[in-house]
């Protein structure tokens, strides 16, 4: 146990350690912090689309540099980082081994997340998470626009390094008394989401340099002025970001793997289909990408072929919730706050799973394309699912960082402002969507029907906004007030904790 | 388990059976013809249709067995693994 809080070091001895523990707890700390700069960024949005016309936000450019700011934000700087967090505090610890594989490179993959994060912060780009080209190439205001592409590029080389690192580690460095078959299902996560990234990253990075090139005026890739085609970035560009996806999902999966038979106090009901399902969603995760693009004239057999590519993907989420449905089957659970985020986010992932498969045929992709049902199906994908599960296993891990036991009452109240202001702002996104408002607009006709459902929407992004200030109080008020956790049992659900206190490899 | 497995292949059936349809629906007769259009929105009501099946049916289950299974419910017992080893 890292107990830095009973224990203090001076802060400089964690910022330039490379333990595991240590490099695991910085990544927590910053992507913490960015999940609470990308969530104000959502309310300002919300803020603005209360009511048609401007708000709070002058202009729609400034409009456009805040959710491009907050989509980048959220998904890398917050959501990876807190699944490396996760993987470097237990997967060496599962594998049996002193540390990553590589420590030192491993500091350097976190290194390199904080300079990244100041470029798009300071550049505050304008051309949304996707870059959009031909505008991203031909007007978007530099330098904001380079600094994003370099902070993107930055952050790039660091997933992979850090995949690398989990590779390695958990295929070469695993205890020799363990199969592969026997490491943790959470191992697992980590092993198939960093394999996807050494696949899927460096087509983005390919497209990120054409991008730079092109805007530089060097290159003609994306732009049509000088015969290039904007279609092929949207290739590029999908082909690692819907792979990316499951990337951002299977290791929220992987930590719901460990909270739910602990709490339902019965082990997995079937470990081999969890891999199973990893892997399955690994493959079939790079057969989807053009779904994105069915409005980009692709012809009829194509957008067959990537229909069936995404539907692929069912079979393999519905044996993850399956098999979570299993393994609380005929158990005696106990829904202290890490069960009460999971279960919400298996009910979440099987909603917004349910809107994949709609967007996945052509005739409703048609309809929905562009609009805010886009936005409420990917929200409730990165909210519902990844969000809930990571908040879930935070409060899990939250004994074996700090020593201590965060308010309970607190967390049963987070996750519940959290869950109902999720199913306001998202499923009415849904129906928005249906209405035909377009995604990504700073103002809207006054349409009754579009203002009632914005103003739902927006309370429930409100709602969520109390719940995360319920969240920071009871962190930062438990880590120094809390009560000290029972090492053996944190939670009370019998048994041992299951990395106990003793599981804390030693500084090397 | 075996009814969820069981209502899992009947599903899986209702979808496979009428892509497998398609495949032969143009027939040898000249003049017959396939409309793509209509045949795509029939298969997505048909997928709608199996969609909200299956999502009442899961969602039940999740909300009853949350019910049944909490610790506090009258009838909860121990589970078999509950001071061993696992």
């Amino acid at each position: 146990m890292v107990l830095e809080l009973q224990k203090p070091r001076p802060i400089w001895q964690i910022m330039f350690s490379t333990h595991h523990t240590d490099v695991g707890l910085l990544y927590l700390i910053m992507s913490l912090g960015f999940l609470f700069l990308g969530g104000a960024l959502a309310l300002a949005i919300r803020a603005e689309l209360f009511l048609p016309g401007a708000q709070i936000i002058g202009d729609a450019m400034t409009f456009n540099r805040i959710f491009t700011v907050h989509g980048t934000t959220l998904i890398f700087l917050f959501i990876i980082p807190f699944a490396s967090s996760v993987g470097n505090y237990f997967v060496p610890i599962m594998v049996r081994y002193k540390d990553m594989a590589y420590p030192k490179l491993n500091a350097i993959a976190f290194w390199m997340i904080p300079p990244a994060g100041a470029l798009i912060w300071l550049g505050f780009a304008d051309f949304t998470w996707y870059a959009t080209p031909p505008y991203s190439i031909i007007s978007a205001p530099g330098p904001a626009a380079d600094m994003w592409i370099f902070g993107l590029k930055i952050l790039g080389v660091s997933s992979v390094l850090g995949a690398i690192n989990f590779i390695v580690t958990i295929l070469k460095c695993k205890h020799p008394d363990m199969s592969i078959g026997q490491v943790p299902l959470l191992a697992w996560s980590f092993l198939s989401s960093s394999l996807i990234i050494l696949v899927a990253i460096p087509t983005f990075a390919a497209a990120l340099l054409m991008l730079l090139t092109d805007r530089l005026g060097v290159t003609g890739f994306f732009n049509p002025a000088m015969g290039g085609d904007p279609i092929a970035y949207a290739h590029l560009f999908w082909f690692t970001f819907h792979p990316e996806v499951y990337v951002l999902v299977i290791p929220a999966i992987g930590m719901m793997y460990e909270i739910i038979p602990r709490f339902s106090r019965k082990p997995i009901y079937s470990f081999n289909s969890g891999i199973f399902a990893f892997v399955l969603l690994s493959i079939v995760g790079f057969s989807s990408w053009a779904h994105h693009m069915y409005a980009t004239g692709m012809s009829f057999t194509e957008k067959t072929v990537f229909m069936v590519g995404t539907l692929a993907a069912v079979p393999a989420s519905a044996m993850h919730v399956y098999n979570f449905i299993a393994t609380m089957w005929n158990g005696r659970i106990k829904f202290s706050t890490p069960m009460m985020w999971s279960v919400g986010g298996i009910a979440l992932f099987f909603s917004a799973g349910a809107g994949g498969v709609a967007n996945a045929a052509m005739p409703l992709d048609f309809t929905t394309h562009d609009t805010y049902w886009v936005v409420g199906h990917f929200h409730l994908f990165v909210m519902g699912t990844i969000a809930f599960g990571s908040i879930g296993f935070l409060y899990y891990m939250y004994p074996y960082v700090t020593g201590r036991m965060y308010n309970e009452a607190m967390g049963k109240i987070h996750f519940i402002l959290s869950f109902v202001g999720t199913i306001l702002v998202f499923f009415t996104q849904h129906v928005l969507g249906l209405y035909g408002m377009p995604r990504r607009i700073f103002d809207y006709p006054p349409i009754p029907e579009w203002i009632a459902m914005n103003q739902i929407a927006s309370i429930g992004a409100m709602v969520i906004g109390v719940s995360m200030v319920v969240f920071l109080v009871n962190m930062i008020h438990s880590a120094g007030k809390g009560e000290p956790a029972n090492p053996e049992d944190p939670f009370g659900v019998g048994g041992k904790y299951y990395y106990p206190f003793e599981a804390k490899n030693p500084s090397h | 388990m075996k009814g969820i497995v069981g209502l899992f292949l009947v599903l899986a059936v209702m979808v496979i059976v009428p892509a497998v349809e398609y495949a032969f629906a143009a027939g040898d007769e000249p003049g017959e013809y396939l409309d793509r259009r209509v045949i795509i929105w029939n298969l997505f009501f048909r997928m709608m249709t199996i969609a909200f099946v299956v999502g009442a049916v899961v969602s039940g289950t999740m909300i009853w067995q949350v019910w049944r299974f909490r610790e506090s419910h009258p009838k909860a017992k121990p589970t078999p693994y509950e001071g061993t080893d696992w």
